[in-house]
């Protein structure tokens, strides 16, 4: 099912917690919802599945406008940032519960339910009480909730938030698995960047209420839309050096020595923000370019990370373990073509060539 | 291990307790004493129990007090009035923690600062009330006035205001009603609340006295049990072993009714569904 999205804004007496948020959700796609605690991502999802009014706006599943629709007619399934169990209900009971609304049989929704059970890893605590559980075991037990009813839009609040890491790696993939098999819609809540791209077709990036970039997750890791996406999307964080755009050169304030950028639409002596992802930077031996000192490095996996210092800028690359320089060496630094993005200093927007 | 002064404490205080216990359940254990002695036995105070278990009296006060017919009406009204009284109190709690409409609150506090009006007070308006719906001296007429109950609302409501809305949310979100949501979810849960509240009122039904001997003054046919006790002490005689077995009667159901719910009790209360 296709959702779409129209000026969607929700009010709180003095928050405007989602702010004209326009988006159309591919059928049988995962999209993340990603974004900073407090910037409306719960809010957003709160009013997709009908148990939170909306201020403004029009939310579409197909063609249909279910924006007044009430949530028991919308056929979502929801997992809760807090899991919302019953708790005098046992875990099958809980499972079974939409089922049981819908009438279908006690054999057949016992039967179903325990299928969705052993699908999260849950059906060793068939007959346990929530309150008998870890977090994670009730998160799993959550999701089997929401699944069991095949919901036709599942909607989760930041599933995987308290789960150890291996666990929670092992249940991204399994929703992922889960929701290719289905096919079903998913948005999925998270401020964990790394857990957004790597399960994600989809990224919508917020900040305080307002989209900020709507992309294909790769998309947003290799075209952000401002500074801000550039800098919330990938580890480690992309490097800034603040600075003078003039004549196809970009002045940092941190040193001396020019870095030529190319032609941009900007006016000679804007002040701007020159990004560059850490696996950019061209680390070469001394030579005429841009000279700076390895202040650190670290190695992880078949590349190190090296930290740059000139004046008082830093920058991060990625280096070949082969080629790797030393600490306190001197070496000279130049840009890929790729992964290097002008920003306006003030506003954040990102300027094209 | 422990030492002696915790010792020494420990029983002092199950000593403490069970003087309390033993204060409490004197009454009841002299009375149904008494109530398997023959009479001679009873008034002569020679031996404390009695020689042998004398099944008699319980069945010539049964008989001789009409009873049966008191039993009988004693049931039906507690169970009707407990019924209704747990049907208007959930919908009440419900409506008042849960739904939303204007003067919520207010109204609440006004029911609320009701419960200080005497109970006797009321006793007038609802003899009124109950001679102009023609009730009087019929069955309804001990049914009618206790279906419901701010103090057992006040109750649920607390309960109720506990539970966070995400349930709700859930809920709905699994396509319950609200209707549903209240039924399946919230009653279960308070479940021990309610158990609490039933008995409570069962126990209040049982035993109540000075509405029925208003009402049943009209027409001895719709006494219960506590009146047509003490019409029989009067119509059977002195005979204090025969009383005892009368009072016997009376209260051995409530008993057995807590008894069976003791356990849904102590989780009631000691959650804090109900206090005071
Ligand atoms: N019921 C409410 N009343 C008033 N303000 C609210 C309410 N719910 C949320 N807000 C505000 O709306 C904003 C967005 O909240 P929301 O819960 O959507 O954030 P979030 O992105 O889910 O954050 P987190 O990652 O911490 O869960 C916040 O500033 C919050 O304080
Ligand atoms: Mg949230």
């Amino acid at each position: 099912m296709e959702v779409r999205i129209e000026d969607l804004v929700k009010r709180f007496d003095d928050v405007i917690a989602v702010n004209k948020v326009n988006a159309t959700f591919e059928s049988g796609k995962l999209i993340a919802l990603l974004g900073p605690s407090g910037c409306g991502k719960s809010t957003m999802l709160n009013m997709l599945s009908g148990i939170m009014p909306v201020t403004e706006g029009k939310i579409y599943f197909d063609d249909r406008d279910v924006t007044m629709l009430s949530p028991d007619k919308r056929e979502v399934g929801l997992v809760f940032q807090n899991y919302a169990l019953y708790p005098h209900m046992s875990v099958l009971e809980n499972i079974c519960f939409p089922l049981k609304i819908k009438r279908v049989p006690k054999a057949e929704r016992i039967e179903k339910a325990k299928e969705y059970a052993r699908m999260v890893h849950i059906d060793d605590y068939l007959d346990r009480l929530p309150k008998e559980l870890s977090g994670g075991q009730q998160q799993r037990v959550a999701i089997a909730r929401a699944l069991v009813k095949q919901p036709k839009l599942l909607l989760l609040d930041e599933p995987l938030s308290n789960l150890d890491a291996k666990l929670r790696v092992e249940m991204r993939e399994e929703i992922r698995r889960i929701q290719r098999e289905s096919g079903v819609t998913t948005v999925f809540v998270t401020h964990d960047q790394e857990e957004a791209t790597s399960i994600s077709d989809y990224i919508m990036l917020m900040k305080l209420g307002v989209k900020q970039q709507f992309a294909k997750t790769r998309n947003l890791y290799n075209d952000p839309a401002n500074l801000f996406v550039a800098d919330f999307i990938g580890n480690p964080t992309i490097n800034q050096l603040h600075g003078i755009y003039e004549k196809g050169n970009f002045r940092p304030d941190a040193y001396e020595n020019a870095i030529p950028i190319g032609r941009y639409q900007i006016e000679d002596g804007s002040r701007v923000v020159f990004a560059s992802r850490p696996e950019s930077v061209i680390v070469e031996k001394k030579n005429g370019k841009t000279v700076m000192e390895v202040e650190e490095t670290y190695v992880s996996g078949k590349d190190t990370l090296c930290v740059l210092k000139a004046g008082d800028g830093r920058l991060r690359a990625y280096v070949d373990n082969d080629s790797a320089p030393q600490e306190k060496d001197l070496v000279s630094v130049s840009f890929r073509d790729r992964g290097v993005f002008v920003f306006n200093e003030e506003s954040g927007e990102r300027y094209y060539e | 291990m422990k030492n002696r002064t915790d010792r020494v404490k420990s029983f002092m205080q199950y000593l403490t307790l069970f003087i309390g216990a033993a204060i409490m359940f004197l009454p009841f254990f002299w009375m149904i004493n008494s109530s398997f002695k023959t009479e001679k036995e009873l008034l002569s105070f020679q031996s404390f129990f009695p020689k042998q278990l004398l099944i008699d009296n319980f069945r010539q006060a049964w008989e001789m007090g009409d009873f049966p017919r008191y039993f009988g009406n004693s049931v039906f009204v507690t169970v009707v009035c407990v019924a209704l009284t747990m049907f208007v109190t959930i919908l009440a709690a419900y409506g008042f923690s849960k739904l939303k409409f204007p003067g919520r609150d207010l109204i609440f506090t006004v029911l609320v600062s009701m419960m200080m009006i005497p109970y006797e007070m009321l006793m007038l308006t609802n003899y009124e009330t109950i001679r102009h719906m023609h009730l009087f001296g019929k069955i309804w007429s001990l049914i009618v006035p206790f279906t419901s109950s701010i103090f057992y609302t006040y109750i649920l409501r607390n309960f109720f205001l506990s539970v966070p809305d995400s349930l709700y949310q859930s809920a709905r979100i699994d396509g319950a009603s609200d209707w549903q949501y209240l039924w399946e979810i919230m009653v279960p849960m308070a479940k021990p609340s309610l158990v609490t509240i039933a008995l409570l009122d069962a126990i209040t039904c049982w035993n109540s006295f000075m509405w029925t001997m208003l009402m049943s003054s009209g027409n001895r046919n719709i006494r219960t049990l506590p009146f047509g006790l003490t019409a029989f002490t009067s119509e059977a005689g002195v005979h204090y072993n025969l009383w005892m077995a009368g009072a016997t009667i009376v209260v051995i159901p409530m008993i057995v009714l807590f008894l069976f719910c003791r356990k849904s009790i102590i989780t009631g209360v000691s959650r804090g569904g109900l206090k005071g």
